[in-house]
């Protein structure tokens, strides 16, 4: 079975073969702690360095580019925002916040935490 | 009599109950999926939407007037899916409005509550008796496993051919796009709360029993769009694997 790996977390989720699964639901039906405030891709709070599995992931749509920015050309998702049909690893920084509520910056800008990959 | 489920043997109960009669496999639905309807179809889907989902704000605040200060963590939910209908980004209503425009409709007949069939105002009706009159948990059950979990398999299906096929820009689609992954978290919260608080085996039944109930209400009202607006134009619906071979010759 393919699985989601929260390495921040040190968390395995599995799921059926043949399903695509968000990101964020599976660690919330699993209570694993992805920060997260808003689950509309507004806020940016629950963005992920994807670590391996890149190709397992459908592509970023329209609210995810415009909340990451360039954040998405190096590797950042958003977990609400994310699907996967196969195995993916994810880091994070279990501190972070929403984007616009990081000391003075908006959307876009790099957080200064480079993952732990 | 029933006896009280473990939370993993109640979950795979809520999601057997509607799995069967889910609105991503109703006549419109599949012909949506297909590419077989015209823009006008969608302004009758999107002025009927508008009164069954449009009032979403008030199912949930008679919800959260009906969960004891106990639950807090339920009327947190509550409130926090409350505010992302209405206030976080754009209001969610206008959302499918700016659709219906896009397919050549306007908000006034949108609005209008005469241009929605009956099916849609019972749907109405019924979320407002189940959300003002039923335990929280067995609302919580019905309008957000029963129903909002479903909608991301639904547009999951729907968005891609709004872009590739009918040809909408991801701005006039976006209700879709985003109720696609904010209905999954709110599905997934919405099953927490109903697995931890029904907790005896008469609540889990009831929480079951609204299930299927919403599931029914749901597949009823959108067979009832194709029966309604589509029939008229493209006929009885048949499974392109069903169809009759084209004569050759």
């Amino acid at each position: 079975m393919p699985r989601i790996h929260f390495k921040t977390a040190d968390q395995y989720v599995e799921f059926a073969e043949g399903e695509e699964v968000n990101v964020l639901r599976m660690a919330i039906r699993e209570d694993i702690d992805v920060p997260w405030q808003c689950a509309s891709g507004n806020c940016g709070t629950d963005r992920l360095v994807v670590e391996e599995g890149a190709e397992n992931l459908d592509p970023p749509r329209r609210r995810e580019r415009a909340r990451l920015g360039e954040l998405v050309d190096e590797g950042y998702r958003l977990a609400c925002q994310t699907y996967t049909r196969g195995d993916v690893t994810f880091s994070w920084d279990p501190d972070q916040v929403g984007l616009d509520d990081e000391p003075g910056g908006a959307g876009g800008s790099r957080t200064g935490w480079a993952g732990t990959g | 009599m029933a006896e009280l489920m473990s939370s993993s043997e109640f979950r795979v109960a809520l999601e057997q109950a509607f799995s069967g009669t889910m609105a991503k496999d109703a006549s419109f639905s599949r012909a949506w999926a297909t590419g077989k309807l015209h823009k006008q179809h969608f302004v009758h889907w999107a002025t009927n939407h508008y009164h069954y989902i449009g009032p979403f704000g008030d199912y949930l605040g008679l919800m959260y007037a009906n969960t004891p200060d106990h639950a807090r963590d339920a009327k947190d939910f509550l409130l926090q899916n409350m505010y992302e209908e209405e206030l976080s980004d754009d209001r969610h209503t206008d959302l499918l409005i700016r659709f219906a425009e896009a397919c050549g409709g306007t908000r006034e007949y949108v609005q209008n509550r005469d241009n929605a069939m009956p099916f849609a105002k019972g749907m109405q009706g019924w979320m407002y008796y189940v959300s003002g009159r039923e335990n929280f948990v067995v609302s919580s059950a019905a309008l957000i496993v029963g129903l909002e979990s479903q909608v991301p398999s639904i547009y999951r299906t729907q968005y891609p051919t709004l872009i590739n096929k009918y040809g909408f820009s991801e701005w006039e689609a976006e209700f879709f796009d985003l109720h696609i992954t904010s209905d999954e978290i709110h599905g997934e919260r919405g099953y927490q709360i109903v697995l931890k608080y029904a907790d005896t085996p008469e609540l889990q039944q009831r929480c079951l029993h609204y299930v299927r109930e919403a599931a029914d209400m749901r597949f009823a009202y959108t067979k009832a769009l194709y029966e309604t607006y589509v029939l008229p134009d493209l006929g009885p619906w048949v499974e392109e694997d069903e169809r009759e071979p084209a004569l050759v010759g």
